[in-house]
């Protein structure tokens, strides 16, 4: 398997949830800081007897990547970028150019290379992971929003290319996660999941080969009503 | 920046806000430390009282990876936030056990350095460090030094026991033993009071494992009503048809959790008389043998998901102390009269016999002698229980266990010799300040 953003918490449990359960043994990580992936891989090596590769992927910077001499079918997409977190996101153009970079402008061109290489091959599974904050722009992190907005169209319509072609797009969008990401953030317990109950909902949608899923569940629901209230007054909200 | 926490031990007992870094890099911890604010370690806050708090506290939770394994030197290598629990699911399988465990596997393996916790075989094989063969400390800014017998062994021998008051530690490597079976052999004894489970702990000295579960309600005649388990790791002919069709079985790991905060007044003198009264007739013969699972050997209360939340919001404390081996008996039979006549009723007190100490270990808690380990709800009657156990305790030559305490006298602690000037936890600055 194929794991952008090998660094992430999700990636980590993930990756080694795939590796409890299917037979998969072979996988590449892609870093943008390899060095901080040298134990995981050791990890994965003594648990569960896997080949592990580590390739430096700096999305600010894509190199080349020859994807078609890998032998994968699953690919798990977790890169992503929130940014610095200043007060008005308006301010800071250099932290914004790397948050649309990361999480969509040039994350989009490193997959188009894998999707057509998983093309040629004619078979597998591309999970995306995006976020609920791509659902509306808020004035808290609409660029970190509408980048995963992007992404999130961009998932949804590579599921549509594919269709018939034998490779499926899942595309996951997590709310509050306790992740090294949001380890400075309040965040209400209720409505916040461990990576690793993440990880498990993200592989029974793989195997059930759905289509978009939540997680965790309650999020569908926050989001519908969050989506459902009228502009003029969204507007005037503090969210 | 790190995020302001309520943090607590797991006898909910002392609570504190501090400000919690977390570790992700074993290799390359990025910490900024400052002389003004010391800080300390922690892992999964299993231990008692107010070790592994303060103002600034390191979580090594995140360093969860195992890093080598060596079936054929029976070594293994992993980061300091890797759980007990999580090395079981690894190695028994395997036909492999941890060495030396305490009465949870829910401890990190950092932290079972940190309190250099002693388990049910530490008259065979002393204390976790007997296995430790290197770790990586991180003790400064920038700073990581290997720790072996071997190199820098001053400070690999001064940390084991030393409550993170060393540096943090961010990987280790220790050896493992071989098991034929996950099951231990078990034989129950019977003993209605002191004089005799003093008796048939010295008679057990050949077996890996002893412990007494002991009634400190009982008075008079039954002091010291107890009842010994010794066990040794069972060989797959001693294993029943069920058992024998899985004889590496892992642990389960799904738990049944309190689901909450149990009134405070639920546990008091008589349901506690109740239990042990239960308890000890549970067992009708004097002598009961059996083969158990290890996960009900070692961890009978790890099924039992928080189970800390039985004692009520307020908590609780443990005090565990030891008695140099010539004054054991005196000094046990005058605490536990102590206690029987306070009437604050302890659930399982926990007997164990130590053996040798290895000195080269000068900040382990274990010395040669009974040790007794009991849990308290927390009140304001306890203090000055347990500033009479104290004295007792003091009075005999005895000590108490860091990794527990949280108000004895310092005079009981302070055998840790460790001074940093980046590390300090509430408990180390309780202790210098009453020194």
């Amino acid at each position: 398997m194929i794991v952008l953003g090998a660094n992430s918490d999700i990636s980590k449990k993930f990756t080694e949830l795939v590796l409890q359960k299917e037979d998969i043994r072979k996988v590449y990580l892609l870093s943008s800081s390899p060095d901080k992936t040298i134990n995981f891989r050791s990890h994965l090596k003594v648990k569960y007897n896997a080949d592990v590769e580590i390739i430096k992927l700096n999305l600010l910077d894509p190199p080349k990547i020859d994807f078609s001499s890998m032998e994968y079918s699953l690919v798990f997409c977790a890169s992503g970028y929130m940014g610095a977190q200043q007060e008005a996101v308006i301010t800071n153009n250099e932290d914004n150019a790397k948050i649309t970079a990361i999480n969509y402008s040039n994350l989009i061109l490193v997959l188009n290379e894998i999707a057509q290489d998983m093309e040629r091959k004619g078979e597998g599974t591309i999970i995306g992971v995006s976020s609920v904050a791509g659902e509306r722009g808020r004035k808290s992190n609409f660029i970190y929003g509408s980048a995963k907005a992007g992404f999130t169209a961009y998932l949804s319509g590579l599921r549509n290319y594919f269709n018939k072609k034998g490779i499926h797009v899942l595309t996951v969008k997590p709310g509050f996660m306790y992740t090294k990401m949001t380890e400075d953030l309040e965040l209400p317990k209720a409505l916040t999941i461990t990576p690793e109950k993440a990880a498990k909902l993200i592989y029974r949608g793989y195997i059930k080969k759905r289509n978009v899923i939540y997680i965790a569940w309650m999020w569908k629901w926050i989001m519908l009503i969050i989506k459902s209230i009228p502009e003029f007054i969204f507007k005037r909200l503090s969210l | 920046m790190a995020v302001r926490k309520n943090i607590t031990n797991w006898g909910n007992y002392p609570k504190t806000s501090s400000e919690i870094t977390h570790l992700h890099d074993a290799n390359a911890p990025d910490l900024k430390l400052s002389h003004d604010k010391k800080v300390i370690a922690r892992g999964n806050g299993r231990c008692y009282g107010d070790a592994s708090l303060g103002e600034s506290v390191i979580s090594t939770l995140e360093l969860s990876n195992f890093i080598e394994f060596d079936a054929k030197s029976k070594t293994i290598t992993c980061e300091a936030g890797v759980l007990l629990s999580d090395l079981l699911e690894f190695l028994v399988p395997k036909g492999f056990f941890i060495p030396v465990t305490p009465g949870t596997k829910f401890i990190t393996v950092g932290g079972a350095i940190a309190a250099d916790v002693h388990g049910k075989n530490h008259h065979k094989d002393g204390c976790f460090s007997s296995f430790v063969e290197s770790f990586m400390l991180f003790v400064g800014p920038g700073e990581i030094i290997q720790c072996s017998p071997t190199e820098n062994d001053q400070l690999f021998y001064r940390t084991f026991g030393a409550m993170g008051l060393t540096g943090v530690v961010l990987s280790a490597t220790f050896k493992v033993i071989a098991i034929e079976t996950s099951f231990i052999y078990q034989e129950s004894i019977k003993a209605s009071n002191l004089d005799e489970i003093f008796a048939l702990f010295e008679d057990s000295a050949e077996w890996k494992y002893t412990v007494a579960w002991i009634d400190c309600l009982q008075k008079g005649k039954s002091l010291g009503r107890s009842i010994i388990m010794r066990g040794e790791s069972a060989s797959l002919d001693k294993l029943n048809k069920k058992q024998a069709k899985n004889p590496l079985k892992v642990h389960d790991d799904r738990i049944k959790n309190i689901p909450f905060f149990f009134p405070s007044f639920v546990l008091n003198t008589l349901s506690v008389k109740l239990f042990n009264w239960a308890y000890y007739l549970k067992q009708f013969r004097k002598k009961e043998t059996s083969v158990v699972h290890y996960d009900q050997f070692f961890y009978p209360l790890d099924s039992i998901g928080e189970w800390n939340k039985i004692y009520g919001k307020p908590g609780f404390i443990q005090y565990q102390f030891v008695l140099p081996l010539e004054n054991s008996k005196a000094g046990m039979r005058a605490i536990l009269e102590e206690i029987a006549n306070s009437g604050l009723g302890s659930f399982l007190a926990v007997l164990k016999l130590f053996g040798k100490n290895d000195s080269r270990f000068y900040n382990s808690f274990p010395i040669e002698g009974y040790t007794l380990a009991l849990d308290f709800k927390y009140s304001k009657k306890l203090s000055g229980l347990v500033e009479r156990m104290d004295q007792i305790v003091l009075d005999n030559g005895g000590r108490i266990y860091r990794a527990k305490d949280c108000m004895s006298r310092a005079e009981l602690t302070n055998y840790i010799k460790a001074e940093s000037d980046w590390f300090g936890s509430l408990q180390s600055e309780r202790i210098t300040m009453k020194s």
